[in-house]
């Protein structure tokens, strides 16, 4: 099981994590402090007249309702995304929109499966990718032409970007992720658990709706392993 | 170190007057250098490792070019929103809540939260800037509490990740892919009910997928494999504007 190539491979590996955990948590840590420090100065240093209680009433408000994402998201995300790129996503952002569907598109196109260790680096590319892309599409479009553009942009073509995206990405990420994966159990336990959720379940317990997704995946790993194909043969370094 | 006390006017409605002060686009900025600057870091870090797991240089550049053309046209609708919401928030904040950390949906939704919570909504006359700046504060909380939870959780998952793959290989094997088309199925199913034009781009953009996937099998081209998502996603949403504006 240690040939002298898995060894490097091993050790490749354990370097790239360790170097991306210091990385990435330095640089989520500087972008949480710069992310607070705009509204602190607005608070504390212009004359507003904020008294802490409308803070904390309005912080209350926020976190009864997404309180809870704070940990089932990164709970949810994890198995997908690996721990490396776990610093890149939840301060990028827009992970279900943008970084997911960028990784699925890269690891499909060099043939590699999410969890492997060409996928991790896969996706970590695939993400360095998207957040060029996304950084220097806001800083000119929205920092510099900002201003400019909403000013020329028809209202009808901003409408339909905000209704319409969510649809007209999710079906293609949707069949792009199932062909890529090609596991078929799996695929049907994710679609009939996720059927089941929104018209059964949901309906009948409406207020598991904040819940959907992460119990959705939850299930799926759980219901995906029972119904296993067990004449697949998985070595312990799994590529 | 002393700031000048810029002049706030709590009850005036001139949202841009504070919203686009230069220390918040200092910060917003600096939130862009660093997350240059971990992309710069991750992205040297990866290459380092690839030849090492049989993945050659030319998977990983193939790999950070998918990555970004995957990436335009769901950057692009990000922009066109995010330009819809300068007027309630101002360039730095639409810059780092809407277009980096958090996501439209969320931040406008912790912003009307926060707001109502001071008798008050998004936009409307009682939309002053002391509203705005608690808006913003609580948005920013709540933005700063996913990142904190991202750093205190990773390092527990990674551990027990790491111990499930030593003692059961199989399972490791078969959770992310679960996982993903969990995720993936519960978001697609949750867009068809919401309208008769959302159900049709859905499957509007899922057989164009479908039919590129295959052109790109049969044509043996790879680089449609990248561009797949931009054409599915362009073909769809110029079918919801002629559906929405008909």
């Amino acid at each position: 099981m240690s040939s002298p190539a898995m060894t490097t491979a091993d050790a490749s590996m354990a370097r790239f994590e360790q170097q991306t955990t210091r990385y990435g948590s330095l640089t989520m840590t500087a972008g949480l402090i710069l992310s607070l420090l705009g509204p602190i100065y607005l608070v504390f240093f212009t004359d507003l007249d904020i008294s802490p209680s409308m803070i904390w009433v309005a912080f209350a408000a926020v976190a009864a309702t997404f309180g809870i994402f704070w940990f089932v998201e990164p709970l949810t995300y994890f198995p997908i995304l690996g721990s490396a790129a776990m610093y890149q996503a939840f301060m990028i952002g827009n992970i279900s929109n943008k970084l997911l569907p960028a990784a699925i598109v890269a690891q499909s196109a060099i043939n590699a499966k999410p969890g492997t260790r060409r996928g991790d680096l896969a996706s970590v590319m695939a993400i360095g990718g998207a957040a060029t892309v996304h950084l220097t599409s806001l800083l000119v479009f929205v920092g510099i032409f900002g201003s400019w553009l909403v000013s020329i942009i028809p209202n009808d073509m901003i409408e339909v970007a905000r209704i319409y995206i969510l649809p007209s990405l999710m079906g293609a990420v949707l069949v792009q992720a199932i062909v890529a994966m090609k596991q078929v159990r799996p695929t049907i336990v994710a679609i009939v658990l996720s059927l089941t959720m929104y018209f059964v379940v949901i309906p009948l317990v409406p207020s598991l709706a904040l819940f959907g997704t992460a119990l959705v995946v939850l299930f799926s790993i759980i219901v995906s392993w029972i119904v296993r194909d067990r004449k697949a043969v998985h070595t312990p370094v799994a590529d | 170190m002393h700031f000048p006390l810029a002049a706030g006017d709590p009850v005036s409605t001139d949202i841009w007057a504070v919203a686009n002060s230069p220390f918040l686009w200092f910060c917003a900025l600096g939130v862009f250098a660093v997350i240059f600057v971990q992309t710069i870091l991750y992205v040297r870090a990866a290459k380092a490792a690839a030849p090492h797991v049989d993945m050659p240089v030319r998977e990983v550049k193939e790999a950070f070019r998918a990555g970004a053309v995957a990436s335009i046209g769901p950057s692009l609708s990000v922009v066109l929103v995010a330009i819809a919401l300068l007027a309630l928030f101002g360039t730095p904040a639409v810059l780092v809540r809407i277009g980096l950390i958090g996501s439209a949906s969320t931040e406008t939704a912790s912003a009307n939260l926060a707001a109502q919570s001071m008798g008050s909504m998004l936009g409307g006359d009682t939309y002053t800037q002391q509203v705005f700046a608690v808006a913003f504060m609580a948005m920013s909380l709540s933005g700063g509490m996913w990142m904190l939870c991202t750093l205190l959780l990773t390092p527990v998952l990674k551990r027990g990740g790491k111990s499930l793959a030593k003692r059961n290989p199989a399972a490791m094997a078969l959770i992310p892919t679960a996982a993903l088309l969990g995720a993936f199925s519960m978001l697609t199913i949750a867009e068809i009910p919401k309208s008769s034009i959302h159900m049709t781009l859905v499957l509007i953009s899922a057989a164009s997928m479908a039919l590129f996937l295959f052109l790109a099998k049969v044509l043996q081209a790879k680089w449609l494999k990248e561009w797949a998502l931009g054409f599915a996603i362009l073909i769809s949403i110029t079918a919801g504007y002629l559906m929405h504006t008909a």
